[in-house]
């Protein structure tokens, strides 16, 4: 039986949704990598609730929680992003985020910062070839934009080893596999 | 500060006319669902514009505009009446009563403001 | 166009008043459809047609919804010539509207309905149907009518009038006084008294009225009665009545054109009791606000929602909104009575009883708010079975055959959810049924059965549930047939097919690869197949049975909670985990030592005063962990759902409570067994059961009827 839920909003979209083509980012860590989603579509960050598991839901389904009266499915990144299982910790962090038509929890190991990347910053998913999962938007290297423009090609080459990437995660592709099975 | 009154039975239009106005400055506005509603609230207030639209059941806009420049109050009142273009008939008929100008539906927030600061000017 | 907050309300009332519109609409037209069957034109509904159309062509265009602008325009003008008399009311005439009002409701569907609508198309044939002259002659200006009453009416108004007096019907004046505060009421009132004798063209307010809180109203009406009549009719000696009499000498009037004056020969003109022109003073009288009206009990409750200005349209979301609150205040209400407990277990015996007195009407209070908001979300279920009518108007002419649809407790009341999540699968069922259930009619006289098929939809409360029953009285379904089609399609092997009974049999129509794909064509162009319509069900807590003799007909029959919301709930552990199961199924709870148990033909069952009872150990079917092999003792819990029952076996009861249930999210709607979570306080949630569903599963699995389950 499904009740509506608060309607969430469906206004976060690929596009720059800022002057110059500028867009922020919230990363996060999960398992050793660091992700990252638009932050247009982070509804809330929180710690971990009481989790009630439901039976028959699918793996990566770690249950369901309550905010603030609403019964939200709380999925394992984890599990989503077929990474080896780990343990929690004092940082462990549910993100709330705004799938478009549902608003869902994911459980993720620490939560960063916010990154602004520009364009030149954002490479999209394309370039790691066909069979990228959907959920990959692209890669994201935060100061790289600056870099680009003051440094020589030595520089660059240099910083490339120590350049933090994110991971650019696309929510309605990592999320919408969940809905409406059977 | 200008406070307009518009007459007219669908809600939405009522909303539309009110979010338009309310972006000018200065503008207060007061709702009337029906000739009954506006019947109530005329006597008791002064308004400084009417928007009345004509096609209402039981009375219609015609006979309130009729009503309306019969009564102290508003005789002299600026009053904008609400129609379609297909209406030339009762359109005329609003003005010999006494209307000072027409919006032909649908309209524009813009065309509305036009049409509010026409007649607030005619009126003097 | 506007924007920011207001524009986004703005926008929000258009698209719910659209909806009222639309729904106006079609009721309009099934009225309109039962009049031309009985001879009737009824000039009143055509105009609140056209009304409405016209509402709905301003609205469109301010929204900006072109499209649907552009299609109210082509029916605005249709009916402008139909309520100007310059075509005829036919069946045709009437398709077409329907059409019409069908395609609003798909512009204002989600991009495939409205991608399905060709407003050219559409606007090509209304333009083909014929129309006839407008007649010219001015009868108005034979008769004493003040230049000052003829200048205020619009031009509907004026042809009414005009049409009136040429078919030789009286016009009378009226004029009566009454308080601001209730007009609305007061003519409402005054207009049921004269509803059947005359037309009532136009009300004038008048300056006489005095001031304040009084005006005085004049009316014109239309009849063919006395004036002796109407007045009685009327039964108020305060009001003035006078009838409009011709001139006495012919007036010059402006020129005519040359056309035929269109008096009707047979009508006579009743001769009044002429009143002369009413005195100066008129008696004041206050008007005693009529109660609101009441819905009428039976079927025909036609009660039209403009004229009630009592009724307030609710945004469903802060219902849910009032509801969430209402659950948490449930919670601080039960903390409330364990500190009572405590207080009284403790030193303070006087203050405890003042609490408990207070926790006492705390609870009252609560429960009475509880109630309220659940019956503001209720809705009579006539609203979805008017627009039951009209597909079936709209399916029978598709197929020419004849049916007649029967309404019983249209009245009954559910949540406005449920009603909304209904329409499809209602839709679907009684299009099936006069797809394959009514014959054609000559095939009906052949078999001795009346040329008109009968659809007739019961609706009424039983408990907490609200019982729909579709029956038709055609062909009725053959069980073998559904025997072949299934192993012919491979959803049953030859051997499971043999095994099954009648009843059996028909329950195959509900599973998921029988319905066929030809079944897309459909309301909306989605495809609907009769186990959609039983997952939508179940998916509301509700259940769906079929019940059909060859030749006898088919029923269907539907049941559904009343209310989502608020339900007494029983609690229990599985594996120290806690769960809930609405009170409403439970028949009982008992304890059961192991070795009661017995396995027959592979399922294990108990017998309870004297009849089988099977059961099912929920830790096995939620795959909850390892049976401890030292449970000796079970608790039962006896569901039943429809006619079927199943013992459920728990390791431990815990209490009653009443509980609001929540949806658990779209990406969880399909776990099989579960119908959504509540809160029992402390932000702990704990699932709740759904009892159909897990009896389907463990009961029905020879016949296929599994939930579709989701592997780990």
């Amino acid at each position: 039986m499904s009740q509506p839920q608060v309607k969430a909003t469906k206004n976060y979209a690929p596009e720059p949704t800022e002057e110059g083509g500028v867009r922020e980012f919230l990363a996060f860590v999960v398992a050793s990598e660091t992700y990252a989603l638009p932050l247009s579509c982070i509804r809330e960050i929180m710690r971990v609730p009481s989790v009630t598991p439901v039976p028959r839901a699918q793996r990566e389904v770690l249950g369901i929680i309550s905010v603030r009266g609403q019964v939200t499915t709380l999925i394992d990144l984890r599990q989503r992003l077929r990474v080896p299982a780990g343990p929690t910790s004092s940082r462990t962090r549910v993100l709330l985020v705004d799938q478009g038509d549902e608003i869902m929890g994911l459980l993720c190991d620490r939560v960063q910062q916010v990154h602004r990347l520009s364009e030149k910053e954002v490479e999209l998913a394309s370039v790691l070839g066909a069979d990228a999962a959907s959920y990959v938007m692209g890669i994201g290297r935060p100061g790289q934009g600056e870099r680009k423009a003051e440094s020589t090609a030595e520089e660059r080459a240099d910083h490339d080893s120590e350049d933090e990437i994110l991971i650019l995660l696309d929510p309605i592709a990592l999320l919408k596999r969940q809905v409406n099975h059977g | 500060m200008h406070r307009v009154l518009i007459i007219d039975d669908s809600s939405a239009t009522r909303a539309y006319v009110r979010a338009a106005l309310e972006e000018m400055a200065d503008m207060q506005v007061t709702e009337a669902a029906s000739g009954f509603d506006a019947l109530r609230i005329l006597p008791r207030e002064r308004f400084d514009l009417l928007l009345v639209d004509i096609n209402m059941p039981n009375i219609n806009g015609l006979e309130l505009i009729s009503f309306i420049r019969r009564s102290e109050t508003h005789r002299d009142t600026p009053l904008l009446i609400i129609s379609t273009e297909a209406s030339e008939r009762d359109r005329s008929r609003a003005i010999a009563l006494g209307a000072n100008g027409y919006l032909a539906k649908p309209f524009t927030a813009e065309a509305l403001e036009a049409a509010v600061k026409s007649v607030s000017k005619q009126a003097v | 166009m506007v924007s920011g907050k207001d524009g986004e309300r703005a926008k929000e009332e258009f698209l719910a008043e659209a909806q009222e519109l639309i729904e106006g609409l079609s009721r309009g037209l099934l009225e309109l459809d039962t009049g031309i069957k009985q001879g009737q034109r009824s000039p009143d509904t055509v105009n609140d047609l056209f009304r409405g159309v016209h509402t709905l062509k301003g609205l469109s265009g301010m929204f900006g919804f072109e499209r649907l602008g552009r299609m109210s325009h082509v029916l605005e003008d249709m009916l402008e010539d139909l309520r100007l008399g310059r075509v005829e009311l036919t069946q045709q005439v009437l398709d077409v509207l329907f059409e019409g009002v069908d395609n609003f409701q798909r512009l204002l569907g989600d991009p495939a309905e409205q991608a399905s609508v060709d407003v050219e198309t559409f606007s090509g044939r209304v333009h083909g149907l014929a129309r006839s002259k407008v007649k010219q002659h001015n009868i108005l200006e034979e008769f004493e009518l003040d230049a000052s009453m003829l200048g205020v009416l619009t031009e509907y108004e004026e042809h009414r009038l005009r049409t009136n007096l040429e078919q030789g019907l009286t016009v009378y004046r009226l004029r009566v006084r009454l308080a601001l505060d209730v007009i609305d009421t007061a003519l409402d009132s005054l207009k049921e008294r004269v509803k059947n004798l005359a037309e009532i063209i136009t009300y004038l307010p008048s300056m006489d009225g005095g001031g304040g809180d009084e005006i005085e109203i004049e009316m014109l009406l239309a009849s063919k009665k006395s004036e002796a009549e109407v007045r009685t009719a009327l039964g108020r000696p305060d009001a003035k009545l006078s009838s409009v009499e011709r001139r006495k000498t012919a007036a010059a009037p402006k020129p005519l054109t040359a056309a035929t004056p269109a008096v009707t020969a047979a009508a006579a003109k009743e001769s009044p009791a002429a009143a002369p022109a009413p005195a100066a003073a008129v008696v004041a009288v206050k008007v005693e606000a009529p109660s609101a009206p009441k819905k009428s009990a039976a079927e025909g409750g036609d009660v039209s929602l403009r004229s009630i200005t009592s009724v307030v349209r609710v945004d469903i979301r802060k219902l849910d909104h009032l509801m969430n609150v209402v659950g948490e205040l449930g919670t601080v209400r039960a903390a409330v009575a364990r500190l009572v407990e405590r207080l009284r277990a403790g030193a303070a015996p006087a203050l405890s009883s003042e609490a408990h007195r207070i926790h006492r009407a705390f609870q009252r209070h609560l429960a009475e708010v509880q109630e309220s908001v659940l019956d503001i979300r209720m809705v009579p279920l006539s609203q979805l079975f008017d627009k039951v009518a009209v597909v079936v108007r709209q399916v029978a002419r598709e197929q020419s055959k004849e049916v007649k649809l029967a309404v019983v407790g249209a009245e009954t009341e559910v949540d406005k959810l449920i009603a909304e999540e209904l329409a499809d699968p209602m839709m679907h069922i009684v299009r099936n049924a006069i797809d394959h259930g009514i014959e054609s009619t000559e095939v009906r006289t052949k078999n001795g059965k009346p040329t008109t098929g009968t659809l007739t939809v019961v609706a009424h409360q039983k408990g907490n549930h609200v019982v729909i029953e579709l029956s038709d009285d055609g062909r009725g379904i053959d069980s073998n047939v559904i025997r072949e089609a299934a192993v012919r399609k491979g959803v049953l092997s030859e051997q499971a097919a043999s095994d099954l009974t009648r009843e059996e049999l028909l329950n195959v129509i509900f599973m998921p690869g029988f319905s066929t794909a030809r079944e897309v064509t459909d309301i909306s162009g989605r495809g609907v197949g009769m186990d959609v319509v039983k997952t939508n069900i179940t998916r509301l807590g509700g259940a769906v049975d079929i019940d059909s003799e060859k030749g006898g007909g088919t029923k269907v029959t539907i049941t559904l909670p009343i209310t989502l919301a608020i339900i007494s709930a029983l609690l229990f552990e599985v594996r120290g985990r806690l769960f809930a199961i609405p009170l409403a199924v439970v028949q009982e709870a008992l304890r059961m030592p192991s070795q009661a148990v017995r396995t027959v033909d592979g399922r294990e069952v108990i017998t309870l005063r004297g009849t089988t009872l099977p059961l099912c150990r929920l830790a096995e079917l939620f795959a909850l962990g390892p049976i401890a092999d030292d449970a000796t003792e079970h608790y039962v819990i006896v569901v039943s759902v429809g006619n079927k029952r199943l013992g459920m076996c728990v390791e431990r009861l815990s209490g009653q409570q009443d509980i609001v249930i929540k949806g658990l999210g779209r990406s969880l709607a399909g776990t099989p067994g579960i119908s959504g979570a509540t809160d029992l306080g402390d932000q702990h949630l704990v699932l709740v059961l759904d009892a159909a569903s897990i009896i389907e599963e463990v009961l029905l699995p020879r016949a296929g009827v599994l939930a579709v389950g989701v592997a780990t």
